[in-house]
């Protein structure tokens, strides 16, 4: 092969879309059943890792945080937490971090390019983009916001993003809080048939668990649906401040 | 190891601090465990998330009557089950079903609602384990 030729060939291969990359584009809705999560992706988490079962809809109650272990000042930040704090007019539309988001029992969109993938989440209208170009990390002290910054790359048929600057937020939603130290990453898996999404989210922060946290999501592909507008709308709580006051039980 | 004290030294006042909420959580506010089953005239219904709520008025056996709250799950949840903004209406008399609220008050999260024919509104009941 001449290298002019060679050259040529060399540069088509590198820009267009890599044909072994799973297809991720679509609008994925969570499985709220149980499974078993593959045996391989839970090989991959790092070790001191417990595996949270509250990703979907479950909940834990107050007081419960799934095995995760908490610094002496995340458990006092936890202890000093109360229910009523959720409903006020100043946090009941704060939105939480990815941390929470990625397990959120809500649909997503994918957008997927060979140097960017967006997904687009009906939970608070969040947005967040994964850099696929190689890019590293904004230095620590750069701002940081709820959906962190991500980057990503792919290893084989998964595609593992990188999360860092993610903005102090909720992780159980009973009280326990990261800091903004907290870095996450997960991996995305198709099915055979591409109709079910897998995913491992792991994540670590020093500042605030002396072990590691998971979580295992799955979605179903869901074609010709899309993700409505959330527009949270605050004043919801004034209804729940209501009860009660009026006629009595 | 020391990467990590060396993190923690660094900023110690970054963490936990400020808003850290979601939405608020289910298990938190309400007892899975119980249910209660409520009749009376639509007074309000909001359909705006992050939960819409129906705002009933109730008399009970003794005649006395009382305004009750029932929160839904998500109007982006509600609307693929067939609910709309204009499914439950004011004057409306319906029965609704749910789960109290841990506090006592007249306030219960939804898992289904009839009308007065008892013909269930939207096409499906709603669980614990639903979406918001």
């Amino acid at each position: 092969m001449r290298p002019a030729i060679w050259l040529c060939a060399v540069a088509l291969v590198a820009s267009a879309p890599a044909a072994a990359e799973p297809d991720l584009n679509g609008f994925w809705n969570i499985d709220l059943n149980r499974f078993d999560p593959p045996a391989d992706l839970t090989a991959k988490l790092p070790p001191d890792t417990v595996i949270l079962e509250d990703a979907g809809a479950p909940e834990f109650p107050q007081g419960e945080y799934g095995g995760l272990k908490l610094t002496p000042d995340a458990q006092a930040h936890a202890h000093a937490w109360k229910p009523a704090d959720q409903m006020t007019l100043a946090n009941v539309c704060a939105a939480p971090s990815i941390i929470y988001s990625v397990q959120g029992p809500f649909p997503f969109e994918i957008y997927q390019t060979k140097d960017m993938i967006v997904f687009k989440y009906e939970y608070f209208d969040q947005v967040r983009v994964i850099f696929m170009d190689g890019r590293g990390h904004p230095p620590a002290d750069a701002p940081h916001y709820k959906m962190g910054h991500s980057i990503g790359h792919w290893e084989g048929d998964e595609l593992v993003i990188d999360t860092t600057h993610i903005s102090a937020s909720t992780i159980t939603n009973n009280g326990l809080d990261h800091s903004d130290q907290i870095h996450m990453v997960e991996r995305y898996r198709l099915s055979a048939d591409g109709k079910k999404l897998v995913a491992t989210e792991w994540f670590e922060d020093p500042l605030t668990l002396e072990n590691n946290g998971a979580r295992f999501i799955q979605w179903d592909r869901h074609p010709g649906q899309y993700v409505y507008p959330y527009d949270c709308d605050p004043t919801f709580v004034l209804e729940y401040q209501q009860a009660g006051r009026q006629g009595g039980q | 190891m020391l990467k990590r004290a060396l993190i923690a030294l660094a900023v110690p006042a970054l963490s936990l601090t400020g808003p850290a909420q979601a939405h608020h959580s289910f298990a938190v506010y309400f007892d899975a465990s119980k249910s209660v089953s409520i009749t009376g005239t639509v007074t309000a219904f909001r359909f705006t998330n992050p939960h819409g709520l129906v705002v009933m008025s109730v008399t009970d056996a003794q005649g006395t009557v009382s305004e009750w709250r029932a929160e839904t799950n998500a109007p982006v949840v509600l609307t693929r089950r067939g609910w709309t903004r204009d499914v439950i209406k004011p004057g409306q008399v319906i029965t609704i079903e749910g789960w109290p609220s841990r506090d006592g008050k007249p306030y219960l999260r939804l898992r289904s609602a009839k009308d007065a024919n008892g013909r269930l509104i939207g096409t499906a009941p709603f669980g614990v384990t639903d979406a918001g």
